[in-house]
């Protein structure tokens, strides 16, 4: 297994976006499921999730609703509402741009300036 | 959209906040057993696994915290929290707590009474199609009060002439006795109305159709009438059938043709009008037309002013015209909030003096508690400190004093809008004893009623003041330095900052409370003075009498019999000495005037102010006869005389005796026409309508000569030698018994009387007198609080004094300088305020005696007083102070 990362400040927001994006999930399945997307390699501390959680709720990016888990057990599912979509995808262009824009430079060349 | 979201979110959290948090709780409760189990899954132990479920967490408080403050219950949270601890300390001193509240409340109160009666009064506007147009004409003569009523002449020449109105309406305000299904009439404000009244004014019927062009007709007028929708439901249960019935206004039947539409009043809210009918149009109906014009777009009011002047001028300004009627001038006024009324014009003066009188009580008001806050403040310095300490942000302590300053403010408001309550209704009553007020059927409720102009006043003012009182403390409670304070560097002394922001804020309640006194003073003098003016005339034992004679049908001849009869009965009852008839009695209101012209110079006229009066008039007023005689039973044969006073007989005749001379009168109100009398008496000055204006020229011709028959306020006086009100039930008998058909308007005494005519003055005098007392009150509160503070605060260190040989008495003046520093620097920018407020007070009101110094020094006098006497009880403990358990306690 490799190195954990600490994970970007202010990302966790998109993360959990993204994986609520994939299917409705409750709490510990959106740390699994980006645990697993991941591979492991992203240390989230398991009780930060929820405060996000409630402020993506507040904001209206995601709602939430009561169901039962795979072991029969009630949890509070999180599913993605119309906003959130245009939220992630707006997020997602924006980390992509900036994401190009940091690689090009510290790309740089000597020769190159 | 987003923020619609949040508030959906943040309200259905806040209000379902137990679900919420049980809900949070199984949430978090199942992500740990989920994780646990898949560990256990793993083969790990059970309690193992549930160790480090909970272990890599991390702490759930902290993150239920989180999640509380990212939906914003938190805040709400916090703010009980603040309320919980606001109350609780509040109750902790309820002295404190108490005064505080009184405080807020008198303010608040006193600012919500007089802005509702400005609001009633002059700030609604009508409810009628476009009312910030509207515009109302008046005319007035020099010093004189203006009035709404035009001749027919005046009336053709501005509606003809003029290019600055898109309508000119014709609507005579007017009270009268109108009697319908029931017997008894009820005095209600009327209207004469042009025919494009209700359509200019944009009013529809409610029921049947309202007057219009083809009603109005030149002479005659067609006998129809509108009823008010308020009328037609008190006296007619809103009783459809009405339409086409009669309803008899004054003695002239009318048949009613229409309703106007709910919410309708006419031109003043609190004059409302209940029936309206067509006017009769043309020169010779003898009517006052009153008239409002609607500016058309884009004149300003001067361009209205300035054509309409002239428009005016060129209507007066005829060869037959009275000289007197060419002083005449023109004014318009904006009449969006209802026309002048007699009611209006008595009371915008006192209304604007009051209400700058309580914006500075308002101001002393909250100096006084920012003041016994930031004392409070002080002595929670340790609370505050140690709360920083345990690492609250500055802006929750800050949020925390405001907090008790905002709740503080809304327990004052719910008391204040009590006081305002009462003060307003003890104000009506005063208002109600006007002479204008008293005979008409004044729509007081319309003027106390709030409405929401006066509930965002308050509001407003309650938000203000618990702002600015608690400003200060919260300022400091919010610079709390942890370190210093838990080492009790403070018990020492406080920052010299604040000592002096302390006592600037008592010296602020000096100056306030100088400048009110001092207006008050002046007020209360200017008062005093008018109600011992030297009048011409004894006010005392002497009582009033109005009689209306208007349907008793008598002649000349009946009246001078009946008249004689009463008098001679009346002046046997026990107690009464002299019995009289007039006209009109002094400050009765304005009554009729002429011109006069000595026999040998016709061509000098003087106006002069006439009253018909009968034998014994100047006996019962106790005004001296300076020369000639009283008029007798023989002049009532004899040729017509005249008795004048002195101000007419230097006027008329010069300096001249004035006795046996001839003076042309050129009307008198009986007669119409030229009439020519010789002088038979000289009497001496005497006030007739105003108190403030000396005494004018006055003519008094005998009444029985005149062929009076009485009208409908004719004045019997009674001098007595017991208390006029008590001979008040042997009158009314008497005159049941002689002039049975003769109803007795009012019965009261001259000095009731005067009081009715200087109404603005009696207002001002003695609300400012109040509000110029509770200021003194609570400069003395705010001076007693700091003091005591300080004195408390500073037990240390008097006992160090005393234990270092401090004499008792020096300690006790050290107290009693700091208290007299503060009151003088008061002084010192309160002085010249005051003198700059009766600047202002005097172009307000005219002949105020602002060069009296006496309001001034009174007030410094009143506020020494009440300096040292604050200063008193702090003086003295400071004093008592035991050095030994002063170092003690240490």
């Amino acid at each position: 297994m490799d190195k954990q990362l600490d994970l970007l400040q202010g990302t966790l927001d998109m993360l959990i976006l993204k994986a609520v994006s994939l299917g409705p999930l409750h709490g510990y399945g959106i740390l699994l499921r980006i645990q697993q997307i991941s591979k492991d390699r992203l240390e989230i501390q398991q009780g930060s999730l929820y405060p996000a959680l409630y402020r993506l709720e507040h904001q209206g990016w995601i709602a939430s609703e009561w169901g039962e888990s795979e072991n029969k057990r009630k949890a509070k599912y999180y599913t993605l509402t119309v906003a959130g979509k245009r939220r992630l995808q707006a997020e997602t262009e924006n980390w992509n741009s900036m994401a190009d824009v940091i690689a090009g430079i510290l790309g740089t060349k000597p020769e190159e300036v | 959209m987003r923020f619609w979201n949040q508030l959906r979110s943040w309200i259905q959290t806040t209000l379902h906040r137990s679900r919420m948090e049980s809900e949070m709780d199984a949430e978090l409760r199942f992500h740990m057993e989920a994780f646990a189990e898949d560990l256990v899954r793993n083969g790990m132990p059970r309690a193992e696994a549930m160790r480090r479920a909970r272990i890599e967490f991390g702490g759930v408080e902290r993150v239920k915290e989180e999640c509380r403050d990212n939906v914003g219950v938190s805040f709400v949270d916090s703010l009980l929290q603040d309320l919980r601890l606001a109350l609780r300390m509040l109750r902790k001193s309820p002295g404190f707590t108490a005064v505080a509240i009184l405080t807020l409340a008198l303010g608040i109160g006193a600012n919500t009474a007089i802005f509702t009666m400005t609001n009633g009064l002059m700030l609604r506007t009508l409810p009628v199609r476009d009312p910030g147009r509207l515009v109302e004409l008046l005319h007035q003569y020099p010093g004189e009060p203006a009035f709404n009523g035009f001749s027919w002449d005046a009336y053709q020449t501005m509606r003809d002439g003029n290019h600055v109105f898109s309508d000119l309406i014709v609507d005579s305000l007017n009270v009268i006795a109108v009697r319908a299904d029931k017997p008894q009439p009820q005095t209600v404000f009327v209207g004469q109305v042009g025919g494009t009244f209700f359509q200019a004014l944009g009013v529809r019927p409610a029921a049947g159709r309202l007057i219009g062009p083809e009603d109005v007709h030149t002479g005659d007028h067609s006998p129809v009438a509108v009823i008010s929708w308020p009328f037609w439901k008190s006296r007619f249960n809103l009783d459809s059938g009405i339409i086409g019935e009669k309803i008899v206004v004054g003695d002239t039947p009318l048949t009613i043709i229409g309703v106007t539409e709910r919410g309708f009043y006419g031109i003043s809210e609190h004059a409302r009008q209940d029936v309206w009918w067509p006017i009769s149009l043309g020169p010779s109906s003898g009517m006052w037309y009153g008239l409002l014009g609607r500016l058309k777009p884009g004149v300003s009011m001067e361009q209205a002013r300035a054509e309409m002047a002239v428009l005016f001028q060129a209507a007066i300004d005829r060869p037959d015209a009275d000289p007197f009627v060419r002083r005449m001038e023109l004014r318009i006024e904006p009449a969006g909030n209802g026309i002048a009324t007699p009611l209006s014009q008595m009371l915008s003066t006192p209304l604007t003096v009051l209400m700058a009188t309580v914006g500075l009580l308002m101001l002393l008001a909250c100096a006084n508690l920012a003041g016994l806050l930031l004392a409070r403040g002080a002595s929670r310095q340790h609370e505050m400190a140690v709360r920083a300490c345990l690492g609250a942000p500055r802006a929750r302590l800050l949020r925390q004093t405001l907090t008790e300053s905002l709740l503080l403010s809304v327990a004052g408001c719910v008391v204040g809008i009590f006081v305002a309550y009462v003060a307003i209704h003890a104000l009506i009553r005063v208002f109600a004893s006007g002479r204008f007020v008293m005979i008409a059927p004044v729509n007081f409720e319309a003027l106390t009623k709030p409405d929401a102009h006066v509930l965002l006043f308050t509001l407003a003012i309650a938000l203000l003041m618990g702002l600015l009182c608690g400003a200060a403390s919260a300022m400091s409670a919010s610079k709390t330095e942890p370190a210093t304070t838990l080492q009790q560097v403070s018990r020492i002394g406080e920052s010299k900052a604040r000592r002096l922001f302390g006592k600037g804020l008592v010296a602020s309640q000096v100056t306030l409370s100088l400048v009110l006194m001092s207006s008050a003073a002046l007020f209360v003098e200017y008062l005093s003075h008018l109600r011992n003016l030297n009048l011409g005339f004894e006010r005392n034992h002497l009582l009033l009498v109005t009689l209306d004679f208007a349907r008793s049908g008598y002649n000349a001849a009946q009246f001078s019999q009946l008249s004689q009869e009463l008098v001679m009965r009346l002046d046997a009852i026990p107690g009464v000495s002299s019995t009289t008839f007039s006209d009109m009695s002094p400050m009765q209101g304005p009554g009729a005037a002429s011109f006069a012209s000595a026999e040998d110079h016709p061509e000098k006229q003087t106006q002069v102010s006439i009253n018909s009066v009968a034998s014994d008039y100047f006996e019962t007023y106790a005004t001296p006869f300076l020369a000639g005689r009283d008029f007798s039973a023989r002049d009532q044969a004899g040729s017509p005389v005249v008795i004048i006073n002195e101000a007419a007989a230097r006027d008329c005749l010069g300096n001249e005796n004035p006795i046996g001379r001839h003076i042309t009168l050129s009307h008198v109100t009986s007669t119409k026409g030229e009439k020519t009398y010789e002088v038979v008496g000289l009497v001496r000055d005497a006030k007739y309508n105003d108190l403030q204006q000396p005494a004018p020229p006055t003519i008094y011709p005998d009444l029985l000569q005149q062929g009076y028959i009485g009208s409908e306020h004719s004045q019997l006086a009674i001098r007595t030698r017991i208390d006029p009100d008590g001979a008040a039930s042997a009158v009314r008998q008497i005159e049941a018994d002689v002039l049975k058909d003769v109803p007795i308007v009012r019965i009261m005494t001259m000095n009731e009387q005067i009081d009715s005519s200087i109404v603005p003055q009696r207002l001002i005098a003695m609300l400012s007198a109040g509000f110029g007392a509770l200021a003194a009150l609570l400069a003395a509160i705010g001076l007693y609080g700091l003091l005591a503070y300080t004195v408390a605060g500073r037990t240390h260190e008097i006992g160090v004094r005393m234990a270092l040989g401090a004499a008792r008495t020096h300690v006790m003046r050290v107290v009693l300088r700091d208290a007299l520093w503060m009151v003088c620097a008061g002084f010192t920018i309160g002085a010249p305020l005051a003198f700059w407020g009766k600047r202002v007070a005097a172009s307000l009101i005219p002949d105020l005696p602002v060069a009296s110094l006496l309001p001034i020094v009174v007030a410094v006098a009143i506020m020494i007083a009440v300096g040292l006497l604050a200063a008193y009880l702090p003086a003295r403990r400071a004093m008592r102070v035991d050095p030994m358990v002063a170092l003690r306690y240490e």
